[in-house]
């Protein structure tokens, strides 16, 4: 046995976009233990969900819990809060929810990818990546109003609807994200340089996968085909607009990019249907209830699965909330899937995993 | 969602007997504070039957000892330890100072008295 060496990355790191602290234990540069901190951000927000905020406000609270997913959570809140006061939404608001939490995985996943590049040191793809991301911003940004934190999903529907000359603007775009998306799909699948450092690093099995409960891309990647749209019918209409689930197998960084990148072909495929079959109908369903019993909602996020739990009184303020974001689901996993690999590997693996600390802590 | 109602001391059997790592995802372990007790509530679903979800519950005392489930369910430990700083309640085998820093004011989620 070599000499054994704790290292220690984070809270603050160049190549950690978030507050997390690892401590790795590593022989012969090679890690053989993690311990993980993830202690840095708690906010309180369920705490004034459940205190300062009225129910209805309260979707513009939980879209401040992240600044990628921020649709995810005013969604997955939205949701379980009309469980509470018992309405159906209208279709359009389904289809226009749909719309957004799509682009925003677009933006999210593009995020995610040009960081694993940037940390595997390819920072010209770093550029190209973030350049045809912002795509997605201009299109959030003219649906919604902002290109991040977007206040789109209320309780009983949603706060704006999509002009036509927007939603043309959206299929416009899409044809020339298309080519962009097929020339990273190439570059991120075949670019010798990358498929040196992603591939078998940070690799978990299917196994593993199942025995730790992991979530989102980190489990597709690793064969694992779980998909919280895939079981929500009920709440959004996916399967209609053509949603189809992606895996991988080899639950390396290189699969999680690759089942990133496939995701958004299916992403595209759905916003065109969605904005070509968008329902004529009203936008919200009004409700004088107050939120009454305990309902639990789950939402695919861009990292997986989001879940909200809320507990109403009959009164304009929530008896709980509990929020869990995918993050939270794979610390666990993320743990694990260091151990083996060179410790010059972890930014990239890091970076892959997609982590999401605002979210987790919140 | 399907609600099991359980005691502390059977609890864990129960999950025992019920989870199986490939037909059933662990998502999370919840507290509600009830005033004098506190309800804890532990989150399965079905892979097999998409959107069935499962939540053990029992009410216990703030100052009762919750038997920890990573024997069962290794990925556990991250929801045990969250739920031991937001709610300041006591798991065993799972130490403060996770999702909060160690000298921070334990239980935030708790009712104020």
């Amino acid at each position: 046995m070599g000499k054994q060496y704790e290292i220690p990355m984070g809270a603050q790191h160049v190549s950690l976009l978030e507050p997390l602290h690892f401590k790795f234990t590593t022989e012969n540069e090679k890690i053989v233990d993690t311990t993980a901190n993830v202690y840095y951000v708690h906010r309180g927000i369920e705490q004034a969900c459940c205190s300062k905020f009225k129910f209805r406000q309260v979707s513009f609270v939980v879209g401040r819990v992240c600044g990628l997913c921020s649709i995810s959570h005013s969604t997955a809140y939205s949701q379980v809060a009309e469980k509470l006061v018992k309405i159906e939404i209208p279709r359009r608001a389904k289809y226009l929810r749909m719309l957004v939490i799509e682009l925003d995985r677009i933006h999210s996943h593009l995020l995610c990818l040009s960081h694993v590049a940037e940390n595997s040191g390819f920072e010209a793809l770093f550029m190209k990546t973030m350049q045809y991301r912002e795509f997605s911003m201009e299109m959030l940004e003219a649906i919604c109003g902002n290109r991040i934190q977007y206040d789109f999903s209320i309780v009983g529907g949603v706060s704006r609807d999509l002009k036509p000359q927007v939603g043309q603007m959206v299929l416009d775009r899409l044809k020339n994200f298309k080519p962009q998306l097929e020339e990273l799909l190439d570059i991120y699948q075949n670019n010798w340089t990358l498929s040196l450092k992603n591939k078998g690093a940070g690799a978990i099995t299917r196994e593993d996968a199942l025995r730790l409960n992991v979530v989102g891309p980190f489990a597709r990647a690793a064969g694992l085909d779980i998909d919280v749209r895939n079981e929500t019918e009920d709440l959004l209409p996916w399967k209609e607009v053509g949603f189809e689930i992606v895996t991988e197998k080899a639950g390396d960084v290189h699969a999680r990019n690759i089942v990133r990148l496939n995701e958004l072909f299916v992403s595209m495929r759905m916003i065109e249907n969605i904005i070509n079959g968008l329902p004529e109908s009203d936008l919200i369903t009004e409700t004088k209830a107050f939120p009454d019993g305990e309902a639990v909602v789950r939402l695919e996020a861009p990292r997986g699965e989001l879940f909200y739990y809320a507990k109403g009184n009959k009164t304009q303020i929530l008896e709980r909330l509990k929020i869990k974001a995918p993050t939270f689901s794979n610390v666990s996993a993320m743990v694990e899937a260091f151990k083996g690999n060179e410790y010059g590997s972890t930014p990239a693996i890091i970076a892959s995993y997609d982590p999401c600390l605002s979210c987790t802590s919140r | 969602m399907k609600r099991i109602e359980t005691s502390i001391d059977q609890v864990k059997n129960d999950i025992r007997n019920f989870y199986k790592p490939d037909l059933h995802h662990f998502m999370v372990i919840n507290a509600v504070d009830l005033g004098e007790k506190i309800e804890i509530q532990w989150f399965f679903c079905d892979y097999a039957y998409p959107g069935e979800i499962t939540a053990f519950c029992t009410q216990i005392q703030p100052e009762t000892v919750i038997p920890s489930i990573r024997d069962i369910v290794e990925s556990a430990w991250v929801a045990e330890a969250e739920l031991v700083d937001l709610m300041n309640i006591n798991i065993e085998n799972t130490a403060k100072g996770f999702v909060l820093e160690p000298d921070f004011e334990s239980g935030p989620l708790r009712k104020k008295k």
